[in-house]
């Protein structure tokens, strides 16, 4: 490669490329920066661990971390759960598959805030779900159900608006398995169980950890279903750090968001390895 | 049991889930938008007992609805023209060029999409207070979107590019064709799709972009979701709520199944789950 070429491919890789980088390097340079008391934005600037221990010794911090890692790692297990045989099913077209796709993928259309207007409209103290099971006689009164304090609420939105995602990789991966192999497995005697755990599984390992791996991390990150249907008496760590910065607090909001992206990135390393370990045949 | 008859019963549990899950909740949104206040939407009553577009004339009249419509209107179609100018000469790169670090550069492009979007919007905030630049909202929410958006843009365009024929491109210089001239024979018809999508994904996700708009925009700049975030938050009243959901909600599903056309007849590959 001569070098005219290189800077020729350098020059057009900078306003797309080099743009990404320097905006999302920035904004992890200053986060790491502020998490240490550097670029303050009120008072001195100075190299400092005390934001870090100060946060870290928080109650709320402490919450907030083992919160928001139950609502991201359970959000993308069910999402993926529900995903698999849906997508196994798909596999292959038959009569009216393209428009159970089109009706299990409908979600993705829908925005997470309107989502959680849907849900809390139906499941608020006067909603529609308190009024049939009191209809039907299950409930004696109407139970108040948002917010609850297990955030059954915003899991349940979390699998609503991420399960079709999880299905849209699983189906390209599932459907990337050509019949020959399935065929010669059966032909070898391998039954439905059998022919799942043997080829189809350790054929979509790939497409099972990146929808995992993303799904974790969104819902990890998750500040509106949170606010809206989320418990109130505890706070996702998205939630917390705008709180810091809404109270002009940028040094402890930059140690949630470290804390947040190291969490993501060894989170979804964890989940990856968990996923090719169960999938590739120690699934009994 | 057959397996035709097995389709069928999941066929129609999906279907009944859906009913639950789709159907019945968007029908309570719109019956909630059309309360009348005159009369209130009591428990004890299947539907609502008076109906009008009060609702919607009032919200269109007298709430922060009309200045959100043109705010969200005005930014989406300059991120995504910004953005289409940004991605076109990495994807140029990306989909003409053999270079060492090809799938690396790639993979970088992917960064925006990994970092938690109230990351990039908290501490894009501060980089904007750092350099005193924290006064030009709307011009911080335009390049911010742009950016952010550039991983689906790049993506799309690479393929388009990678699928010039370089017959094509030869057989026009042949003729004589012009630099120009080969361009538009061989380079825009394959990709006028790629940015027919790349257009259309950059603006939906602009217009539903929540993060960025809600930490750098507020106070000053008021978009759908964020109007919408704080009519189902600190003023709750359900009716205007269900207004908002249907005005961000039903545009959008029209402009997505407009793209998902385009990203079949752009990228053949993308869409079957075989690319």
């Amino acid at each position: 490669m001569t070098l005219r070429r290189a800077a020729t491919i350098l020059l057009l890789l900078m306003p797309g490329l080099g743009l990404i980088l320097a905006l999302i390097g920035a904004v992890v340079y200053i986060a790491v920066a502020q998490s240490f008391g550097l670029y303050s934005l009120m008072g001195e600037s100075a190299f400092s661990l005390a934001f870090w221990s100060d946060t870290m010794g928080k109650k709320a911090f402490d919450k907030a971390v083992r919160y928001s890692i139950y609502v991201g790692v359970l959000s993308a297990i069910f999402s993926v759960i529900l995903a698999y045989p849906l997508a196994i099913w798909l596999r292959k077209p038959f009569a009216g598959s393209v428009t159970i796709g089109a009706v299990l993928k409908a979600p993705l259309l829908v925005h997470g805030l309107v989502a959680a207007f849907l849900y809390i409209n139906i499941i608020s103290y006067n909603g529609l779900l308190n009024q049939v099971m009191q209809g039907l006689g299950i409930w004696d009164g109407p139970k108040r159900l948002q917010n609850d304090r297990n955030a059954i609420g915003v899991l349940i939105l979390q699998t609503w608006k991420n399960m079709p995602f999880a299905l849209l990789l699983l189906t390209g991966a599932v459907q990337a398995i050509s019949d020959d192999v399935l065929d010669a497995a059966r032909d070898l005697g391998a039954g439905s169980w059998a022919r799942f755990r043997k080829v189809i599984a350790p054929l979509t390992v790939s497409g099972l950890q990146a929808a995992m791996v993303i799904i974790f991390i969104g819902a990890l990150a998750d500040f509106s279903f949170q606010t809206i249907a989320g418990p109130t008496n505890r706070q996702s760590l998205a939630q917390l750090m705008v709180n810091f910065k809404g109270r002009g607090d940028w040094h402890s909001a930059a140690v949630v968001g470290v804390s947040m992206m190291a969490i993501a990135l060894i989170g979804s390393a964890l989940l990856a390895v968990a996923a090719r370990m169960i999938m590739r045949g120690r699934l009994k | 049991m057959t397996r035709a008859r097995l389709n069928k019963i999941l066929m129609s549990l999906v279907i009944g889930a859906a009913f639950l899950w789709l159907l019945i909740p968007f029908t309570m949104a719109v019956l909630w938008s059309l309360v009348d206040p005159s009369e209130p939407w009591t428990a004890d009553q299947l539907l609502p007992p008076a109906m009008s577009f009060y609702r919607w004339t009032d919200m269109w009249q007298n709430s922060s609805l009309k200045p959100a419509l043109v705010t969200s209107y005005a930014l989406a179609p300059t991120a995504a023209v910004l953005t289409l100018c940004l991605a076109l000469p990495t994807a140029y790169a990306l989909g003409r060029y053999e270079f060492p670090g090809r799938e690396l550069a790639k993979t970088l492009c992917l960064l925006p999409l990994v970092v938690p979007a109230f990351i990039t919007a908290i501490f894009f905030s501060s980089i904007l207070f750092q350099l005193g630049l924290a006064g030009n909202r709307f011009a911080a929410i335009v390049f911010a979107h742009a950016v952010l958006f550039l991983p689906y843009a790049i993506r799309i365009l690479t393929v388009s590019f990678e699928q010039v024929r370089q017959d094509h491109i030869d057989a026009a210089r042949d003729l004589g064709a012009t630099p120009l001239a080969r361009f538009r024979v061989a380079f825009v018809p394959a990709l006028k799709p790629g940015i027919s999508a790349t257009l259309l994904i950059v603006f939906i996700q602009s217009i539903e972009e929540f993060a960025i708009a809600f930490i750098i925009g507020s106070p000053d700049v008021v978009t759908i979701p964020t109007l919408l975030y704080s009519a189902l938050g600190q003023d709750f009243v359900r009716p205007n709520a269900a207004v908002l959901s249907l005005i961000l909600v039903v545009p959008n599903v029209f402009l997505m199944l407009i793209l998902e056309r385009l990203m079949k007849s752009a990228n053949p590959a993308l869409s079957s789950g075989k690319g």
